[in-house]
């Protein structure tokens, strides 16, 4: 029997439908021409105007100004404005604050890579494993970080620099970042990427030992670098295998539902759920780090997401509570290129590394209409400009509009096979589904990658709450209101590694001394909430995310068993 | 709306088609606590295993990659017990038997392939394992790059090999040990140490937004890959 | 008195009437027959059946790599893996039948067609180069030295797989000539160098080395060539046992024939040889003046 290789890979559908094929053959006709030249890049003025008309964040009556908090006034997405204006899942009385179930040094919550990150850094800092502990909402490594796909930047060749890294970023996020954290970002690049190499991350490297170094959406120098399209998974293995060897405890399917807090006003560990028993867990610690991720779960303005199941803003909510500020929160991040087709992957991540390798986003006449990699923001603008302004997007079955991306092209610039190689992950996804990359375009529209903004930290990542820190994407500032491509895995090595010695050193440090534990916080911030009127219909954190089809919760049952 | 039938853990559903596993289970009514991860097919939280039911064989996938299929029986594996070796890269070297030293069940693998036929990345996972029992680990860390760690090859292994541990260790000791080090990652990382860039540094961070404009909208960009 | 007994399937099935019979003859008797309560197949099921499959996948899948790479041919080096694969091949040609059970299992890889011809090297020097041929590109006869040809079991064994006459082989001999030494002849040369027994009974191993080399010593051979890594290891490694067990037996290098190939060709022999010699070759091959180019 010869069943050539279909363990999983039966084919239900036949890549596209004969109406999406026939404007294909548009895209083909002006391949040779396009290879030879792209559409400039835009000016400061065009860019500005672009955005302004066509990105999301622009949209009226999507966003309000928090009505309490440390952030009062500040403008964020109605989603985001929903979860802080929201009453706490449990009350102090049903939890005993006196049964300790873990005491330790440090606290990490979030099992992704930044947590990861910052429990290593506390160890390498000096904490034994066993005063650590990692309390995670899904597996260990379940995360956005293990889903980046493109590449890392670090400014290590000797054409680039930290401080061309830094303009770069800062130009790239409209010039609202917070500089210290900027620099923080470009010059602890080089020095992560090399303990990436001693933790033996495969990256791509020349055979001179060299890496492959590639541009991304508004780098001025080529400092991607990448393992395959599995950069983000290659890392989060590694590093998840060195915590491992070291004997780092981590608790699974836990999240933190509140924070707590002791009677000096500092954070001093957290409450966990375990999703799988319904029991809390009382964890006291000096320090706690929030490595919670972001918020894409959420679904802004409806958009489909790259994120992972367990991106649903909790760290926000939960520092929110014990008085850390907010920042840049007006800014949300939506890929340029998410799956269009099939229905089945929509909102899925196309990696920016395939624009990388040429291929270069056309319209259904087979026009490209914008230089392939601004930054995200403004890329994102002009593909949303196109399909919803101009009227020349590509229709699916299911009425949903994307333009195409020309991957095929990739194949002519770089040579045969050098899709199969750089991006087995593009090309295994899409041949699951019966389209193959190498011959055929993709279908792309802008989805929700990126939490931009986020909980406010200084250069040490400190959130300027006592004992509570950040990293990683729960935290804002790094990037101002547009993070470019391969500063997300930077941010959470950097700002993982700088929260994590930031914790060990405070719960070393002389004055780590914990007073009596309380949930008083919540009680003081629910009295906020009913003073400004809220009612109390709405709980928070989410945790997860509701996918179950409308018919079924129709007819569900609050029945306890 | 065109339905199939699927069977979740032998209970009868009708379903949209044309959703993926996992969204046809939570059509049905279930929420994931275990089970769902990424829901982009980097992180292995969903492997599935299925029979058709009129089909002796079994098959793999992950949920969030797979399309549902008429008469589907599908169960998700949500945990696979296998221990992996606990090892101090710093300590061990990549010689000739460092996998089978960590991992001696190796020896035991009959090339029966099953591995290679559970592996929903169509990874060649028994190629792996006997390139591991050789001594070569720069083929078992290639071969097995693309693994998403979902625990099925060790699952259906009759030699109750764990694959993806074997992997992992060799792709670590490849990219310490065997793939040629980065120089000028060394000496920019020496330079940034010294404070080479630290002036001007200083000078980027104090620096008014109506300078950095002129300096970001005038940076020469690199021609090369990707512009 | 009750008897604790053993029925086997066929007393179920087919020879009930002997299970029955038995019981009551033996109660009449006063034994009582009282069944084994757990208990499967005895084996012998297994242990007759001939189809053998779970062995031949691991050859056959190699075959199928030949198949895909769009050859016909396959070259071995080891007398072992030539030995395996072109049984394999052998058995799957005279069984049509069980190589469709194999594919069906197989059912990952296309069909293995069997038109795949599994060669040792020394085949191919022989038949498709020809030892003439080889002669002519000689640069550095071997003249003097006196070379032991070991085949071994596998090179000729089973028939059907020999790549000469179990009998009376010649062709290690014939490449010896054709580099310029002397065959050496011996009654020990297609006899089993002790195989796998080195991993359990090492003695045996050392008794059959110290058989072989020592009547290859006192024919006049310094030197013994292999084309097979366990026979080698065995005649070459397990010299180290031989002389703790056998008082005054003088070591014997051991060589591939491909080693002494490549010096006939002129090759610098620092290219190959390494460390995982027991017995130096280099003082003999110094002495014949074959270290330098």
């Amino acid at each position: 029997m010869s069943i050539a290789l279909t363990t999983s890979t039966s084919m239900s559908t036949s890549g596209y439908p004969d109406s999406m094929r026939e404007l294909i053959a548009k895209v083909e006709a002006t391949r040779p021409e396009r290879l030879k030249s792209s559409p400039p890049r835009m000016s400061a003025e065009e860019r500005e105007k672009l955005l302004r008309e066509w990105h999301p964040d622009y949209k009226a009556g999507t966003k309000r100004p928090l009505s309490i908090g440390p952030s009062k006034g500040e403008l964020v997405p109605h989603e985001v404005a929903d979860l802080l204006e929201a009453y706490p899942l449990i009350s102090p009385e049903e939890v005993d604050l006196s049964q300790i179930d873990y005491d330790v040094d440090v606290l990490v919550i979030g099992g992704g890579g930044a947590g990861t990150v910052a429990a290593l850094w506390a160890y390498y800092e000096g904490l034994p494993p066993e005063r650590i502990l990692i309390a995670t909402k899904l597996r260990w490594g379940d995360s956005n970080s293990i889903m980046a796909q493109g590449g890392i930047q670090a400014a290590d060749r000797p054409e680039d620099s930290p401080a061309i890294h830094y303009l770069d970023i800062i130009g790239g996020g409209h010039y609202a970042n917070k500089p210290e954290l900027v620099r923080a970002l470009a010059s602890d690049g080089p020095m992560i990427i090399k303990w990436h190499e001693s933790l033996g991350v495969m990256y791509d490297k020349n055979p001179d030992g060299s890496f492959v170094e590639k541009h991304g959406g508004g780098t001025s120098r080529m400092r991607m670098h990448s393992a395959k399209d599995y950069t983000g998974m290659e890392i989060m293995r590694a590093l998840r295998d060195e915590a491992r060897n070291i004997g780092i405890p981590v608790v699974e399917f836990a999240p933190a539902v509140e924070l707590l807090m002791d009677d000096l006003g500092q954070v001093a560990g957290a409450v966990l759920f375990n999703l799988e028993t319904g029991q809390y867990l009382v964890v006291r610690a000096k320090a706690t780090v929030l490595a919670t991720g972001g918020f894409g779960r959420l679904h802004i303005q409806g958009f489909p997401t790259t994120n992972h199941y367990g991106a649903t803003a909790d760290g926000l909510v939960l520092a929110y509570r014990v008085g850390a500020k907010l920042r840049d929160m007006d800014a949300v991040q939506y890929h340029p290129t998410g799956v269009a087709y099939p229905e089945a992957l929509v909102g899925q991540l196309v990696t920016e590394k395939v624009r990388g390798m040429g291929a270069m986003p056309v319209n259904r006449h087979g026009e490209a209409f914008v230089y392939p990699l601004e930054p995200r923001d403004v890329e994102s603008a002009a593909l949303i400009r196109e399909c919803y302004g101009r009227g020349n997007g590509v229709e699916t079955p299911t009425g949903m509009r994307g333009v195409w991306l020309d991957s095929p092209m990739i194949e002519e610039l770089q040579g045969a096979g050098a899709i199969k190689r750089e991006l087995a992950a593009m090309w295994r996804m899409f041949n699951r589904f019966g389209i193959d990359m190498t011959k055929e375009p993709i279908l792309v529209f802008p989805t929700l990658h990126y939490q931009n903004g986020g909980v406010e930290i200084d250069e040490h990542g400190w959130t300027g709450v006592p004992g509570l820190f950040a990293g990683g994407e729960v935290e804002g500032g790094v990037h101002g209101k547009n993070r470019l491509m391969g500063n997300s895995l930077l941010d959470y090595n950097v700002f993982g590694r700088r929260a994590g010695i930031a914790a060990a050193r405070h719960a070393k440090g002389k004055g780590a001394k914990l007073g009596k534990l309380t949930l008083d916080h919540i009680v003081a911030y629910s009295r906020m909430l009913e003073e400004a009127g809220v009612s109390n219909d709405r709980k928070a954190p989410l945790l997860l995310p509701e996918y179950r089809g409308e018919r079924a919760l129709a007819r569900s049952l609050k029945i306890r068993l | 709306m065109e339905t199939v039938r699927i069977y979740i853990m032998g209970k009868e559903y009708s379903v949209p088609a044309g959703l993926t596993v996992m969204k046809a289970m939570e059509y049905a009514g279930y929420k994931f606590i275990r089970g769902a991860g990424c829901r982009a097919g980097f992180c292995g939280a969903c492997g599935t295993v299925y029979r058709k039911e009129d089909e002796y064989k079994l098959r793999f996938a992950v949920a969030c990659q797979k399309l549902v299929e008429d008469g589907m029986y599908l169960v998700q594996l949500p945990f696979a017990p296998a221990p992996r070796a606990s090892y101090d890269l710093e300590k061990i070297r990549p010689s000739d038997n460092v996998l089978l030293k960590f991992y001696p069940e190796i020896a035991r693998c009959v090339a029966c392939n099953t591995c290679t036929k559970s592996c929903p990345q169509e990874i060649q996972v028994m190629d792996y394992i006997q390139a591991a029992l050789r001594g070569d680990i720069r083929r078992v860390a290639e071969l097995s790059f693309d693994c998403i760690q979902c625990g099925l090859c060790s699952m259906r292994c009759p030699a109750d090999i764990k694959h993806y541990h074997v992997a992992q260790l060799a792709r670590r000791l490849y990219g310490k040990y065997l793939a040629p080090k980065a120089e000028h990652l060394a000496q920019r990382v020496a330079e940034i140490e010294q404070g080479k860039f630290n002036a001007e540094l200083d000078r980027l961070t104090r620096m008014e937004r109506k300078e950095l404009t002129k300096l970001y909208e005038a940076r020469q960009i690199e021609e090369g890959v990707g512009v | 008195m009750k008897v604790l007994y053993y029925p086997g399937c066929s007393l179920k099935t087919v020879a009930e009437s002997f299970e029955r019979s038995a019981k009551l003859a033996m109660a009449a008797l006063g034994v009582e027959l009282v069944e084994l309560e757990r208990w499967n197949c005895c084996g012998t099921v297994s242990a007759l059946t001939t189809d053998d499959l779970m062995h031949q996948l691991a050859p056959i899948r190699n075959l199928i790599r030949v198949q895909e790479a769009g050859e016909e041919r396959l070259v071995t080096l080891c007398a072992m893996c030539y030995n395996t694969l072109k049984r394999a091949d052998l058995w799957v040609a005279q069984h049509p039948e069980e190589l469709a059970k194999i594919n069906a299992f197989l059912d990952e890889e296309p069909d293995y067609r069997g038109k795949v011809r599994v060669l040792h090297l020394l085949e191919l020097l022989r038949d498709e180069l020809g030892f003439a041929t080889v002669k002519e590109r000689v640069v550095r006869p071997l003249t003097g030295l006196r070379v032991i040809p070991y085949y071994g079991c596998l090179l000729l064994r089973p028939r059907e797989v020999g790549l000469d006459s179990a009998e009376n082989p010649r062709i290690l001999e014939d490449l010896i000539v054709a580099l310029g030494a002397e065959p050496v002849d011996t009654p020990y040369k297609t006899q089993c160098c002790g195989s796998y027994h080195t991993t359990t009974h090492k003695e045996i191993v050392a008794k059959r080395a110290h058989a072989i080399l020592s009547s290859a010593r006192e024919h006049g051979g310094e030197v013994l060539i292999s084309s097979c890594p366990l026979c080698s290891f065995n005649l070459d490694n397990r010299q180290r046992l031989v002389r703790e067990l056998y008082d005054g037996f003088a070591p014997v290098p051991v060589l591939y024939f491909t080693e002494l190939l490549g010096l006939a060709l002129g090759l610098d022999p620092q290219a190959w040889i390494s460390e995982q010699h027991y017995v130096d070759p280099r003082p003999l091959l110094e002495e014949h003046q074959l270290l330098k180019r």
